[in-house]
């Protein structure tokens, strides 16, 4: 990709993917990242790894960032580099997210006795790409960076 | 319909409730995995199997509805295990603990040959 | 019975690179699945974004690396409605004498072409919008139930 002579290409490619917020839309998301990740030569447990977080990440804009309103559009960048992926993803932010939420890890010891099963979105995120970043996105809503290193 | 129907089949073999999940496990499943596991229950079974298929996905809400089928099983003090799942998500149960609780077979064979073999209590 | 299905729109832009037109086929394809097509309808989609994305790549921006093609799906209860839009910097023009798929194959006129020539096999209706003042803007459309039976010699424009 570097020894191109005749063209100066750009450091990075941008694929803009914009999807209603209801829940199974998310596949749409998960299928694009996983097509791209596997262009540009990840294996597979990585490109799973990367599906499950963007299909954690998606399903989250979709259910508080959107509150589930059809109408409202969740944002997803792909960014192509040279030695990485990154995908963010962006609501238009109803619901802003709890930065304690962020952090916290859960521990199904504790979850067996509530009645609340639930919280391991976030976790996985975490646990399943290589940096994330919650932030607030630049329209205004939640936004999920999260990025995937190529090793050669 | 646009949900993601997931078909639930239910099956004895060998002394196993297998419960067959066909399709993605995400919010939508609940009432009819939920239901599925009751029938079972209801009819006596001691050993719940659940089966998945490998190219379907689990996302967290799924993970959260089986959590909360463990919960009935340890109450109904019944013996649950889980068969057909891709290599990524057997590391995912692994990760959020249920393999503490029901225990990860590659296939429907080898989990009934596990349940065979545990049946010492 | 008759299923109501909710009607969906999805936006998405890739770069005018050749290889792209794989993500914006993945990404349609798994579009009109959960919008409940079948299968083999989905996988006859696919070729068809394929393809109309090289055109928007090769020819509508005439493998510019820095533009961009972008892909609108829109969705109701009686068809499935994609379009895909260059940058135009060469506009379409419509061939005097469009060829039939026999011709082409007899070595008449170019390769070029054929790759409408297969979409219009695959889809229900295909065609550019000759009102588009901002570059190409090519249109395919997926109908729920075949209530029209398809002509597979039908020519697009």
């Amino acid at each position: 990709m570097s020894n191109n002579k005749s063209e100066t290409k750009p450091l990075e490619k941008i694929i803009e993917l914009r999807l209603p917020s209801r829940l199974g839309y998310e596949r749409v998301a998960m299928d694009t990242a996983s097509s791209l990740a596997r262009r540009m030569g990840f294996q597979g447990d990585r490109v799973d790894a990367l599906k499950t977080a963007v299909s954690e990440a998606v399903t989250n804009a979709i259910e508080h960032g959107n509150q589930h309103d059809a109408a409202m559009k969740v944002v997803v960048l792909l960014t192509v580099r040279d030695d990485e992926l990154i995908v963010s993803v962006a609501d238009q932010g109803r619901q802003l997210l709890d930065q304690n939420n962020v952090t916290r890890t859960p521990h199904i010891e504790d979850i067996l006795d509530k009645s609340d099963k639930g919280g391991w979105g976030i976790w996985l995120i975490r646990e399943l790409v290589d940096e994330v970043e919650f932030t607030t996105a630049p329209t205004g809503g939640n936004q999920v960076r999260m990025v995937i290193h190529l090793e050669r | 319909m646009l949900e993601d129907e997931l078909n639930v089949g239910i099956r004895q073999r060998e002394g196993v409730a297998i419960i067959d999940l066909m399709g993605d496990v995400t919010t939508f499943a609940e009432e009819k995995i939920n239901s599925a596991y009751r029938e079972v229950t209801e009819g006596g079974a001691r050993y719940v199997l659940l089966n998945f298929r490998q190219n379907d996905y689990i996302n967290s809400a799924g993970i959260a509805i089986l959590i909360g089928i463990v919960t009935e099983v340890n109450r109904n003090n019944q013996k649950l295990a889980v068969s057909g799942l891709s290599q990524h998500f057997q590391k995912i149960f692994r990760m959020v603990g249920l393999a503490q609780y029901a225990e990860i077979y590659q296939d429907e064979d080898e989990a009934l040959q596990g349940f065979k073999s545990a049946t010492t209590a | 019975m008759k299923t109501t299905y909710y009607s969906a729109s999805m936006e998405l832009s890739i770069p005018s690179e050749l290889g792209y037109e794989v993500i914006a086929r993945d990404a349609v394809a798994a579009f009109a699945l959960r919008m409940g097509f079948t299968h083999e309808r989905v996988e006859d989609l696919k070729t068809a974004l394929s393809e109309a994305c090289i055109n928007a790549i090769e020819h509508g921006n005439m493998l510019a690396p820095n533009l961009r093609v972008n892909v609108a799906c829109m969705c109701d209860n009686d068809r499935l409605l994609v379009e895909i839009h260059d940058q135009g910097l060469k506009h379409h023009t419509p061939a005097q004498m469009p060829l039939s798929m026999a011709d082409k194959l007899a070595g008449l006129g170019s390769m070029r072409g054929m790759g409408l020539l297969l979409i219009g096999q695959l889809m229900d209706e295909a065609g550019f919008d000759p009102n588009s003042q901002d570059g190409n803007r090519f249109h395919l459309t997926l109908y729920r139930q075949h209530t029209v039976e398809h002509v597979p010699s039908q020519r697009t424009e």
